[in-house]
């Protein structure tokens, strides 16, 4: 405890002066490696460690909640691997450092940036004391490298799975492609694509291709710079041929029937002016982060080009077949604005190297109750697709969505490509998704 | 005769079809190879077993459907799509009495008035006939050996009782049995029962439900042209279940009434579609041009035949019984006097000639759509359409020398005015419109619209010498999509609530008031539909408990249609679900009936002699079915249905 205590110093350091000035080219770099002073650690947590029903409760403080009642309930038994660097493509790092300190926030919650032009907009360590701290991480988490300028997954295998009895509802195949169509910094257009009238930053594209009944199915997500501005959202219905625009409401449903809803896509895929944002701390926490080319992975899913994908086990299925790694990861509160949004609260583990929001979530229910464990499991890039390499990614690799009320969950398996030609600006237009097949 | 030598080729055409879509996944790597460039092709195979009971008629479908859905790319950025679609319903063996070679017997049609006051009279019987009419000359009365009174049904008798209206024997079983009034209609009319148990495999192909080739021209600046080319459907519009935009393919209504999907029961037509994508402007999101080019033959709407379960609006019965009374004449209830059973002759009254348009250049049909999204995210769409109206319209010709027969003198070359002898036109209609959805951020709601606007869409006119009138027509659609948290269906996923408004106004309507009744259009002026959809999504979308209303509120007829999906498996879904009909005051459905028309002088109610007069008798038929609309005309049908589904 006290080793960690120290190692920690720095950041905190860092953190209080960041929030006293602005923020300086070693906030950049500590914000970009914050293991530069050495890996994290916790009492009992080193590689090779297995944390199971039987000694779970010394581990507590570097678990979620949710995964630490699922570890107490046995529902899997998780392996500890060594901490690893993640670091960030060049292109974002010195997009960071080109505009420090030109980000300003908007005059209360729920406004805009001003300012803002690509890379990290705040890359100054989170502090405590300033109450707009959890809002400057969820803008850093907006602007975040994410999937990087475009990329796809293709395919993504996404399964129903009854936590009880192990058995296997529904497997959706689908392709997801991401792109940003503003702050780029590493693919050309750079920085961004013109004309570009309505402001879209961001797109998602989705489309099932199996299983029969959704077959064509096709989802497409569009969000502004204007945080103010309600995402668009248009769903192809394969059986109908007809796109139909999605009433807000639809993106905090559960989708298709899965443990997601819309909302959680990525870890959180809404507006940051839909939340309040509340950082609650930083700590050092296992997170599902591995190389993806050391894991027994399965043979279930063919690839032409020999890809293999996560495999799964654990009660019903559930679990990745990974190892998870101790990670400095700044503790987010995040409470729906709508009073009446399905959940009451999430509390994101992010990652404080990569900021996603993905590595560890909790998310409750209306009653404050415990309802679901989210976790992405990240690849390191040069451990991964050839085309990965290099990318300085973390790879989306592998999905638990456990439901822990109804003890179901919703699995992904990803082959994540980071390939901006994959991922053309066509294919994120309502034209594409009705003129398909 | 025709039927009977096109068994074989049908049966050789199952078999084939069959042997195809039974094959699976694995057979599709054994398809030729179509280039170095190409995939192997995909192929997904599916089977649905559908089963309905309908009250009152017993098993009304025991319909199996293959189907395969073939994909692959051949190279140079082409890829083919195609579906193959083979069904068999047994209904027509399993329920022979009722909609089978067995279906229908002799009939009975109403005498209202006369000596020995109201009673009924057997087809074939009619108080009026060659004997008892004054003139000599006549050419009342019929050959009842070529139009014998069996395997009939009184005209309308599955919705409505003939109440004084007029009404004749319609022959019902299936065209090889019984080819009386069998003409095709379009599509649909002179089907035996191996076209009507396998309607797929007949001269149009239609088993190949759609094969096209598609491919995406990157052009410069961003811009892309997209290329469909072959039998497809193309889908205008943002509504459901309504067709305000959604008219260039036509609709098989006979699969299931308005009851299934848009894409199952889309006729496909093979099209030239071009898309010139632009991509963004300084104003616009996203813009692009669609051009619509239908090279096919002219196809209209399947209305379902006459003695087989589902037959919108009945027209296929009224359409087949006028087909037999102009071919063999036959008795019409209550009509000479308007209470009279009449037999007419041939060549008097009915349907003669169905004029489906001919493959020619200039019969082709040609749409153009504008659709973007603006820079403050409205969607929307403006469509041009120049097509065939897809439902028939009766022109009464009342002049056909040497043909048309005068049933008071005999006579063959009087010109008659709105003489109830018809021939069947598909007119040529024009249509301007556009559509438009948006958020409510307010209500949680999207919204859809469309609109359009039609110059050239004929409508039944009982003012007109020729019984027929253009006119303009508007129809709109709005629509509203809620997802709801209705805590007693679900407390974790939302129940969707889907609501839609049809409104339809005709322009230069036509009504008159005459002596027995109102005279003119039967079609309502201005019209309202309502649908309301609720649905819900528990245990994880495997099972999805659903409801649907929808209610006409000129016909004041509602159906209900309450359904439960089951998912069983990744492959397997069950659905069990019904429909109910009510119509109140039906009473409103009756319209002039023409009865009280003056064709000939002898016919005059005036002592002048005036042709062409209309006194205005009213009935449930012919026209009452178009203020019945499709939920009136059909209310005494409620069904439960079973539906399996299982991919391969």
């Amino acid at each position: 405890m006290k080793k960690t205590m120290i190692s920690l110093l720095p950041v905190v350091a860092a953190g209080l002066v960041g929030s006293a000035f602005a923020a300086t080219e070693a906030d950049v770099e500590n914000t970009f490696n914050p293991y530069k002073a050495g890996m994290p650690s916790a009492p009992g947590v080193t590689p090779g460690t297995v944390i199971t029903k039987a000694n779970v409760d010394q581990f507590k403080d570097v678990l979620s909640v949710g995964l630490f009642k699922l570890l107490k309930d046995g529902a899997f038994e998780m392996k500890v691997g060594p901490t690893t660097q993640f670091m960030i493509n060049s292109s974002y790092i010195n997009a960071t450092k080109a505009n420090l300190n030109k980000t300003k926030l908007g005059s209360k919650a729920g406004e805009n940036l001003t300012g803002y032009v690509a890379g990290r907009p705040f890359p100054e360590e989170p502090d405590a004391k300033d109450p707009r701290a959890g809002e400057k991480l969820a803008w850093n988490y907006k602007y975040g490298v994410n999937w990087g300028d475009g990329a796809v997954i293709s395919p993504f295998y996404w399964r129903y799975r009854n936590m009880t009895t192990g058995q296997i509802e529904k497997t959706i195949k689908y392709d997801f492609h991401f792109l940003n169509f503003m702050h780029r910094t590493k693919d050309a257009p750079i920085p961004e694509f013109t004309p570009n009238p309505s402001g879209l930053y961001r797109a998602i594209y989705v489309k099932a291709n199996e299983p029969q009944d959704l077959k064509n199915t096709q989802l497409l997500i569009q969000r502004f710079e204007d945080d103010s501005k309600l995402d668009d959202a248009y769903l192809y219905l394969g059986f109908q041929r007809r796109v139909r625009r999605l009433a807000q409401g639809q993106v905090t449903d559960s989708f298709l029937g899965s443990d997601l809803m819309i909302e959680d896509f990525e870890g959180y895929n809404g507006r940051v002016s839909d939340m309040k944002w509340n950082y609650k701390g930083t700590k050092n926490m296992l997170l599902p982060m591995w190389n993806h080319d050391e894991l027994k992975l399965s043979d279930e899913f063919k690839e032409a080009d020999g890809y293999k994908f996560v495999n799964y086990g654990g009660q019903g299925g559930c679990f990745p077949d990974a190892t998870w790694q101790l990670r400095k990861v700044y503790v987010l509160e995040a409470v729906p604005v709508n009073p009446n949004h399905p959940i009451s609260k999430r509390t994101f583990y992010m990652d404080a190297q990569l900021q996603n929001l993905n590595g560890a979530i909790d998310i409750y229910d209306r009653k404050g109750e415990l309802w679901k464990a989210f976790s992405v499991g990240k690849s390191h890039p040069d451990h991964h697709l050839p085309v990965n390499k290099g990318s300085g990614i973390g790879i989306d690799d592998g999905v638990i969505m456990v439901d822990v009320q109804a003890k179901h969950c919703t699995t992904a398996q990803f082959k994540g490509q980071v390939d901006p030609k994959k991922a053309p600006p066509g294919l994120f237009q309502v034209q594409n998704l009705r003129g398909g097949d | 005769m025709e039927t009977k030598l096109n068994t074989g080729r049908r049966l050789t055409l199952i078999a084939a079809a069959l042997s195809a879509t039974f094959a699976t996944q694995a057979w599709g790597n054994d398809l030729p190879s179509m280039g170095e460039e190409s995939s192997p092709w995909q192929v997904d195979v599916t089977y649905e077993n559908h089963t309905v009971h309908r009250e009152h008629a017993g098993l009304a479908k025991f319909r199996n459907t293959l189907q395969a859905e073939l994909d692959k790319k051949v190279g140079d950025g082409w890829g083919i799509h195609s579906i193959l679609r083979g069904s068999w319903d047994g209904v027509y063996r399993m329920n022979s009495s009722e909609y089978g070679k067995d279906a229908g017997g002799p009939i009975m049609l109403e005498n209202i008035s006369g000596v020995g006051g109201s009673f009924s009279v057997p087809h074939g019987g009619g108080v009026v006939n060659n004997a008892t009419f004054p003139i000599p000359t006549n050419a009342f009365g019929f050959n009842l050996t070529a139009n014998p009174n069996e395997g009939m049904r009184v005209l309308g008798d599955r919705w409505h009782a003939t109440e004084g209206g007029v009404a004749f024997g319609v022959p019902v079983r299936p065209c090889d049995v019984d080819s009386r009034g069998c003409r095709d209609f379009g599509g649909y009319g002179k089907d035996g029962i191996n076209g009507l148990e396998a309607p797929e495999f007949n001269k149009r192909f239609d088993f190949i439900r759609e094969l096209y080739a598609k491919k995406t021209f990157n052009l410069a600046d961003g811009k892309d042209l997209f290329l469909k080319v072959g039998k497809q459907q193309v889908v205008w519009g943002r509504t459901d279940l309504f067709r305000v935009l959604d008219v260039i393919n036509p609709v098989d209504y006979s699969r299931n009434n308005i009851y299934d999907e848009l894409s199952d029961i889309r006729i496909p037509m093979w099209i030239i579609q071009a898309e010139y994508r632009m991509g963004a402007s300084d104003w616009m999101q996203d813009r692009n041009f669609q051009l619509v080019w239908n090279v096919d033959q002219f196809r209209a709407n399947n209305l379902g035949q006459c003695g087989t379960p589902n037959v919108i609006l009945d027209a296929g019965c009224f359409f087949r019984g006028m087909a037999n009374l102009w071919d063999n004449g036959g008795t019409v209830a209550n009509f000479a006097g308007g209470a009279l059973a009449t037999d007419f002759g041939p060549h008097q009254l009915g349907i003669r000639n169905v004029n489906l348009p001919a493959w020619s250049l200039s019969n082709t049909q040609l749409g153009a759509k504008y659709e973007g999204v603006t820079m403050n995210g409205l969607s929307f769409s403006l469509n041009a359409l120049h097509y065939r109206s897809q439902l028939p319209s009766l022109h009464a010709f009342n002049y056909s020398p040497g043909e048309l027969t005068n049933p008071a003198d005999g006579s063959t070359t009087t010109v008659a005015k709105k003489m109830i002898a018809f021939d069947m036109h598909f007119p040529t209609v024009n249509l301007l419109g556009g559509s438009m959805d948006f958020q409510l951020p307010s209500v949680g709601a999207a919204v859809r619209m469309e609109g359009a606007m039609t110059w050239g869409e004929e409508f039944a006119n009982s003012m007109r010498d020729e019984l027929y009138s253009k006119n303009k027509v508007f129809r709109s659609v709005i629509g509203f999509d809620r997802p709801t948290f209705i805590p007693f269906i679900s407390e974790t996923s939302a129940t969707l609530i889907s609501a839609q408004l049809f409104y339809q106004h005709i322009f230069n309507h036509e009504t008159q008031d005459a002596p027995f009744g109102k005279i003119g259009m039967v079609d309502w002026k201005d019209n309202f539909i309502g649908t309301l959809l609720i649905k819900g999504f528990l245990r994880n979308g495997t099972l999805s408990p659903q409801i649907i209303f929808a209610h006409d509120f000129q016909a004041q007829a509602t159906a209900v249609a309450p359904q439960v999906e089951w998912n069983v498996s990744n492959d397997l879904k069950v659905t069990l679900g019904a429909n109910y009909k009510l119509a109140e005051g039906r009473d409103r459905w009756k319209f002039d009936d023409c009865r009280a028309c003056a064709p000939y002088t002898q016919f005059s109610y005036d002592p002048a002699g005036t042709v062409g007069a209309n006194y205005g008798m009213t009935g449930m038929e012919p026209l009452g079915r178009f203020r019945a609309g499709p939920i009136g005309a059909a209310f005494k049908e409620n069904d439960i249905f079973v539906r399996l589904n299982y991919k391969f």
